[in-house]
C-alpha cells in the first residue's frame, strides 16, 4: 500500500498532478466556505487557473491557455459585479443546527464508501495516446470542418444572448 | 542538472528586465525632460545615471505600512498576482533564432491569456486597501483593461492568419529577407490598432485614466508604499519591455535585418534596435498627448478600435483566400 503511494510520488508528473489537482479542490472548497464575495472569487480563481494546470499536463496547451484567457477576464468582471451589487460587510453565520450537521457527515461518508468502491470496481480501458504538436490546428480544422454548424449556432446564440441582455439592461434605464 | 541550469538562466533574465526597468524609468524622465525643455535628473551620479537606483532603494528601505481597514490578506497577495505574470510571459519571447526559453506553440495566446491575470491583481490591490479612490481606480483600471485586450487580441488575428501560426518563432522566420517583408505593411491597419490597444493595455498617456492623479489620488496603488508599490511599478514596466518585445516580433521583423545586405549585424542587435525605438516611442507619446476623458476611452474602444480589428481580419482572410 504505501509502496504504491511512494512509487507515485517519486514521479514528477503525478507529483504535479497531486499539487495541482489539490490546488483545484482547495479552491473549490474555499469557494463554499469563504464569507466575502471578493475572497470566493480569488478561490474560484485558483481552481480555474489550476484546471488550465492539469490540461498542459494533457498536452492540452490551447485549450489550457484559453481557459485562463476567458476565466481570467471573467473572474475579473465577476469580481467588480460582487463589489457593486452585494453588501461590503460580512454577513452574519446562520446558526449551525446539531441534526443538519450529523445528516451531512452521514451523506458524505456515504458519498465517500460509494464513489471508492467504484473506482475500486472500474476498469480504466487504456488507449495508445500520442500526443501531437499540432493540435491547435487540429482543433481549427475539426471545428470549422466536421462541427461547424453546432459551432454557429452556438455563436448565434451567444449573440442574442448579448443583445438581449443589453435591451434588457436599456430597458431598465429609461 | 538541466532544471539548475533553466534557474540560472531565469535568474538572469531577471537581472536582464530588472536592469531595463532600472534604466528605462531614468531614459523615460530624461526624453520627457528634453522634450519639455528641462534638464530631467542629473544630480545622483555622473549626468544622473544612478537617479532610479536611489529612488528604488528608497523605496526598499521605506516603512511597510498596511492600512488597518484593509484586507490584509489580499492587500499583500495583490502586488504578487500583478508581478507574476508579468515576469512569466517573457519566457516565450525568442530574441534570436534559437535564444529563446521556451518555444510554445500556443506562444502568442499564452501571452494574452497570462498577462490577462495581472487584472486581477490590480483590481484586488483597489478593493483591497478600503479606500474610494483606490477601488475606483482599480475599477477604471479593469474595464479599460478588458475593454481593450478584445482590440489588442483582434488586431494580431492578422499576423497569425499571414503566418500561420501561434508560436512566436514562427512568425518572426515568416518575415525574413528585407523590410518589405515584414507584417507592419501588410497589416498597418492590425499594426495601428495594436499600437494604440497596447498603450492602453500599459495604463500610460494618452490612457493612464486609472492612474489620473489629479481626479483619484493615484489611482489604484494610493495606499501601497515602500516595496509593495515598488511592485506595482515594477510589473507596469515589465509591461512595458513585454510589449516592446512583442510588438518587435510581430510587425517588426524581430530579429531579422531591415535589408538583405545588412545581414552581416548579428541579430540581436537588430533586436534591441527595434525594441528601444518602441520604448522611445512610448515615452514620446507620453510627453505629447493629454489625457484622454474616460467616456472617449470607452467608445474609442468598443466604437472604432473593435470594428476596424473585425475588418482587418475579414479583409485579410478574403485577400489570402484569393492569392493562394
Amino acid at each position: 500500500m504505501l509502496e504504491n503511494f511512494i512509487d507515485f510520488l517519486s514521479n514528477g508528473e503525478n507529483l504535479l498532478f497531486i499539487i495541482f489537482s489539490m490546488l483545484v479542490i482547495v479552491g473549490a472548497v474555499f469557494l463554499i466556505n469563504l464569507q466575502r464575495v471578493v475572497h470566493m472569487v480569488i478561490a474560484l480563481a485558483t481552481t480555474f487557473i489550476s484546471l488550465a494546470g492539469l490540461y498542459v499536463m494533457l498536452d492540452a496547451e490551447f485549450l489550457a491557455f484559453v481557459q485562463v484567457l476567458i476565466y481570467a477576464g471573467a473572474m475579473t468582471i465577476l469580481m467588480i459585479f460582487g463589489i457593486m451589487m452585494t453588501k461590503h460587510e460580512k454577513q452574519n453565520e446562520e446558526p449551525k443546527r446539531a441534526l443538519h450537521n450529523v445528516l451531512l457527515l452521514v451523506g458524505s461518508i456515504g458519498f465517500f464508501i460509494i464513489l471508492y468502491l467504484a473506482i475500486q470496481d472500474a476498469v480504466f480501458p487504456i488507449q495508445e495516446f500520442t500526443s501531437n504538436e499540432e493540435n491547435t490546428k487540429m482543433i481549427g480544422i475539426e471545428l470549422f470542418t466536421w462541427h461547424v454548424i453546432p459551432f454557429e449556432l452556438v455563436s448565434v446564440l451567444l449573440t442574442v444572448a448579448f443583445i438581449g441582455a443589453i435591451i434588457v439592461a436599456k430597458r431598465e434605464e429609461d | 542538472m538541466a532544471l539548475l541550469q533553466n534557474i540560472l538562466w531565469a535568474a538572469f533574465l531577471l537581472v536582464v528586465v530588472l536592469g531595463f526597468v532600472t534604466y528605462a524609468i531614468y531614459f523615460e524622465r530624461k526624453v520627457i525632460g528634453w522634450i519639455q525643455l528641462r534638464k530631467g535628473p542629473n544630480r545622483v551620479g555622473p549626468l544622473g545615471l544612478f537617479q532610479t537606483v536611489a529612488d528604488v532603494l528608497k523605496l526598499l528601505i521605506k516603512e511597510d505600512t498596511i492600512p488597518n481597514k484593509a484586507d490584509r490578506f489580499l492587500f499583500i497577495l495583490a502586488p504578487v498576482i500583478t508581478f507574476v505574470p508579468a515576469f512569466v510571459v517573457l519566457a516565450t519571447i525568442p530574441y534570436t533564432a534559437d535564444w529563446q526559453f521556451a518555444d510554445l506553440n500556443v506562444g502568442l495566446l499564452y501571452y494574452f491569456a497570462l498577462s490577462s491575470i495581472s487584472t486581477i491583481g490590480i483590481l484586488l490591490g483597489g478593493w483591497a486597501s478600503n479606500n474610494k479612490y483606490s477601488l475606483l481606480g482599480g475599477m477604471r483600471s479593469a474595464a479599460q483593461m478588458i475593454s481593450y485586450e478584445v482590440p489588442l487580441v483582434m488586431s494580431v488575428v492578422g499576423v497569425i492568419l499571414l503566418s500561420g501560426s501561434l508560436s512566436l518563432n514562427t512568425i518572426v522566420e515568416g518575415q525574413a529577407g528585407g523590410f518589405w517583408n515584414w507584417n507592419f505593411l501588410p497589416q498597418i491597419v492590425g499594426f495601428i490598432i495594436f499600437i494604440i490597444a497596447a498603450v492602453s493595455e500599459l495604463n500610460r498617456t494618452p490612457f493612464d485614466l486609472p492612474e489620473a492623479e489629479s481626479e483619484l489620488v493615484a489611482g489604484y496603488h494610493v495606499e501601497y508604499s515602500g516595496f509593495r508599490f515598488a511592485f506595482f511599478m515594477l510589473a507596469e514596466y515589465v509591461y512595458v519591455y513585454a510589449i516592446a518585445a512583442l510588438t518587435t516580433i510581430l510587425f517588426l521583423g524581430g530579429w531579422h535585418s531591415p535589408l538583405p545586405f545588412l545581414d552581416f549585424i548579428p541579430g540581436i542587435i537588430w533586436f534591441i534596435l527595434k525594441f528601444s525605438s518602441i520604448v522611445f516611442f512610448l515615452f514620446w507619446i507620453r510627453a505629447t498627448l493629454p489625457r484622454i476623458r474616460v467616456d472617449h476611452l470607452m467608445s474609442l474602444g468598443w466604437k472604432v478600435l473593435l470594428p476596424l480589428a473585425l475588418v482587418n481580419i475579414f479583409v485579410t482572410t478574403i485577400i489570402i483566400e484569393i492569392f493562394k
